[in-house]
């Protein structure tokens, strides 16, 4: 069912997720004066502090913007996605983890004490939320006895994964929270350390980095959808619009919850990922391949 | 270049403003803040990110280090800035800024582009002499005055004393006042410039064992006076290995002498000197002055949305709202605090301070009432925010006899933030730098309460 879209398509698609990252940002600041803002990056000066390592900066402002549209590649707008490569879970999982070192050079190059503690923060965070995160999406993978995402998309043409792969889905949408360092996750850029790894940025490597962090976002976001919530299907509508509706859904969840709840620390965190979700996600996966087994 | 220009005017016309607060200014800041919240402007956590920086009070110097003049020096360009000495004067000072970034990106702001020189940039407060900001040709802003000649480059020179403290890795803890930490994490870059050895003059970090006996580089960083939702006026000096912080002593940048008492304790020490005052002032103070201490202990949190409800409701109150229109909002507001179970996960264990500890400390109020971690101070905050709000329509005149204040016993020779300062090295030892600030925010010393009374100068050291 899944088929590669036409090769314009590797040109539209960073822009289509701007469009979405911008829109998303718009609503949650609840107001339209974004635009404003980027504009004021744009006309604002690059900066520099003492002895920075400004190779490792620009890499890594530069990288997270590029590591998302990478990311996005494999995922499926209906049942068509730039690339569908046979491993494309790999793939997915390969560029968001991009972001730990586009992160950590952020946060490491400008010599700084406060931005290079942003940058310890992510490499925490990552320690959390990455073993549960590998096993939810092995878990998906297993459900459908595939890593291409079309056949993830096709395995859920009767019952979407969310529904009897309930924790997995869950623990997904912790972890793309994390991944991009969002919401109750922002902890590397929080406020508390004047901005973290982006304390030192201005003008353009802020824009690129903040922007390339609502990019990750979007995409992490999206991922969810051809992962569990059945991609493109769905009655009456054409498959590009339940994909467009259900990645509305999930960001509008994830939003939602932002407000509810502080930032996280990965101190408190990591034990949390550890003794209960890890286990919690290892037994969502056993269940999962003793029904794969029995079918 | 047109196009630019009126580019460059859209983009300025809602700056994105950093509020610095000097010790004793609690009366402009609040003006300031409320005038941000009408104007809807974005705020800045750091030098790198605003446009405008909005001093509140005038920035007193810690020790030798001019570090309103290195912050100053560290927000790129375009830039403006505005002193507000006065509460009244806050919503003309801001748009003077706003001005004066206008003016600067219609005109000035592109022309620097061209010339290679540093030259002099726009500033909305006409009484300091023009600040060079270190343009070079590249047109980048390099903030550590390397490439400039101007006035602004006095923070380089003539600390050569402080030198190994400069690059804030240093070894000794005594007398760096070389890096009063405008912003802290821009401290390295301001100072050991055109010195030799190490790596650009900056020394290398020492070693030491951490807690889990590892080697590890340890920094030494001050906190303040300059963080976003941080006492005015408080400086702790940090020795920290990651983001742990094996060591903390803390300065207090004592106000100036003002004629004003000070601002969240003022009812009762007016009534402490014999003026008449009713219970519905002195409960509308302390009101107001718990929820300004919650809404920054919750923005410390990360928790944006109820920090500025908390805000709001704070001018509310201060504002003359009605009983029955304050007691809706605020009763959602500390129900909504309550009932988190993800705050009381995240704060609890935090900054753990028994009675007993506390009394020995001569801590009164909250914190002494509490009896235990930063949520339990919290738990307070919020009983007595609930409590003050039903006082506020009550005209009988206040007892003049024990008073406590928001933050404990009203005595002018021993104020009650005195006792919160001295207490916070002990609480901030082996704390994570998140936890730090979560201490620090729970227990909210006001600053302006050490301002001297009588002819007590100079600085005190907690």
């Amino acid at each position: 069912m899944a088929e590669t879209a036409p090769l314009w398509a590797a040109v539209v698609l960073p822009v289509a997720l701007v469009l979405v990252a911008w829109a998303a940002a718009s609503v949650d600041a609840r107001s339209a004066g974004l635009g404003r803002a980027v504009l004021r990056l744009l006309v604002q000066q690059r900066r520099l502090t003492r002895a920075a390592d400004v190779l490792l900066v620009r890499v890594g402002t530069t990288l997270l913007p590029v590591a998302a549209v990478l990311a996005a590649v494999v995922l499926p707008l209906g049942f068509r996605s730039v690339s569908d490569l046979p491993d494309g879970i790999v793939w997915f999982n390969a560029m968001e983890a991009l972001a730990w070192a586009a992160v950590w050079l952020t946060g490491w190059g400008p010599n700084s004490a406060l931005s290079l503690i942003g940058g310890y923060r992510f490499l925490a965070q990552g320690l959390a939320y990455e073993l549960p995160h590998m096993l939810a999406i092995t878990t998906a993978a297993l459900g459908a006895e595939s890593l291409r995402v079309g056949a993830l998309v096709d395995a859920q043409a009767g019952l979407w994964f969310a529904v009897w792969m309930p924790v997995a889905f869950g623990v997904y949408l912790l972890s793309a929270l994390a991944m991009a360092f969002w919401g109750p996750f922002d902890q590397p850029v929080g406020t508390d350390v004047a901005g973290g790894a982006a304390s030192e940025l201005a003008g353009v490597d802020r824009l690129l980095f903040l922007g390339g962090r609502w990019l990750l976002f979007v995409v992490a976001a999206a991922f969810s959808v051809p992962l569990f919530l059945g991609g493109g299907q769905g009655p009456f509508l054409p498959a590009w619009a339940w994909t467009v509706l259900k990645t509305a859904a999930v960001l509008g969840l994830l939003m939602w919850a932002r407000r509810r709840v502080p930032t996280v620390r990965m101190e408190r965190y990591v034990e949390l990922a550890w003794v209960v979700l890890t286990p919690l996600a290892v037994a969502q996966a056993l269940v999962v391949a003793v029904v794969v087994l029995g079918r | 270049m047109d196009l630019r220009n009126r580019l460059g005017r859209v983009a300025l016309d809602r700056p994105a403003v950093l509020l610095v607060t000097a010790a004793g200014a609690t009366r402009e800041r609040l003006a300031v803040e409320a005038e941000l919240a009408r104007r809807r402007w974005p705020r800045a956590s750091g030098p790198a990110a605003a446009d405008l920086v909005a001093f509140a009070g005038a920035p007193a110097p810690a020790g030798d280090d001019d570090w309103a003049e290195r912050l100053w020096n560290g927000v790129p360009a375009p830039k403006a800035r505005v002193r507000v000495r006065d509460p009244e004067h806050a919503a003309h000072a801001l748009e003077h800024g706003r001005m004066a970034l206008l003016v600067g990106a219609g005109t000035q702001g592109r022309q620097e582009q061209r010339e290679p020189a540093g030259h002099e940039r726009h500033d909305a407060d006409g009484e300091h002499p023009p600040q060079h900001d270190g343009h070079t040709a590249s047109g980048r802003s390099e903030h550590d005055g390397h490439t400039t000649s101007g006035p602004s480059e006095h923070d380089g020179h003539g600390h050569d004393a402080h030198q190994d403290h400069g690059g804030s890795h240093a070894g000794t803890d005594q007398g760096h006042h070389g890096h009063g930490g405008s912003h802290p994490g821009t401290d390295h870059d301001h100072h050991g410039h055109h010195m030799g050895g190490a790596i650009l003059g900056l020394p290398m970090a020492e070693r030491a064992d951490d807690r889990d006996g590892l080697r590890l580089d340890r920094l030494h960083v001050p906190l303040g006076p300059a963080l976003p939702d941080w006492p005015a006026g408080l400086v702790v000096r940090t020795e920290l290995q990651g983001d742990v912080v094996q060591r903390a002593s803390v300065e207090a940048l004592v106000p100036p002498r003002s004629s004003r008492p000070a601002f969240w304790s003022e009812p009762w020490l007016r009534s402490a000197a014999g003026a008449p005052v009713t219970v519905d002032e002195a409960a509308r103070r302390r009101c107001a002055a718990h929820l300004d201490s919650v809404g920054r202990f919750l923005a410390v949190a990360g928790w944006r949305d109820p920090a500025a409800v908390a805000r709001r409701a704070r001018d509310q109150v201060l504002g003359g709202a009605s009983v029955a229109d304050l007691r809706s909002g605020l009763r959602t507001l500390t129900r909504r605090v309550r009932r988190s179970w993800t705050l009381r996960w995240l704060t609890s264990g935090v900054g753990v301070l028994s009675s007993t500890q506390a009394q020995r400390y001569g801590v009164t109020g909250p914190a002494l009432l509490a009896d235990g971690d930063a949520y339990d101070r919290l738990l307070v905050w919020l009983e007595e925010i609930d409590r003050a709000v039903d006082a506020c329509d009550d005209r009988s005149p206040l007892a003049s006899h024990a008073l406590n204040g928001p933050r404990g016993r009203i005595a002018p020779e021993a104020p009650a933030s005195r006792t919160l300062v001295d207490v916070l090295p002990v609480l901030l030892e082996g704390t994570e730098f998140a936890c730090a600030r979560l201490v620090v925010a729970s227990l909210d010393p006001d600053l302006d309460e050490l301002a001297p009374q009588h002819a007590r100068g100079g600085h005190a050291h907690g």
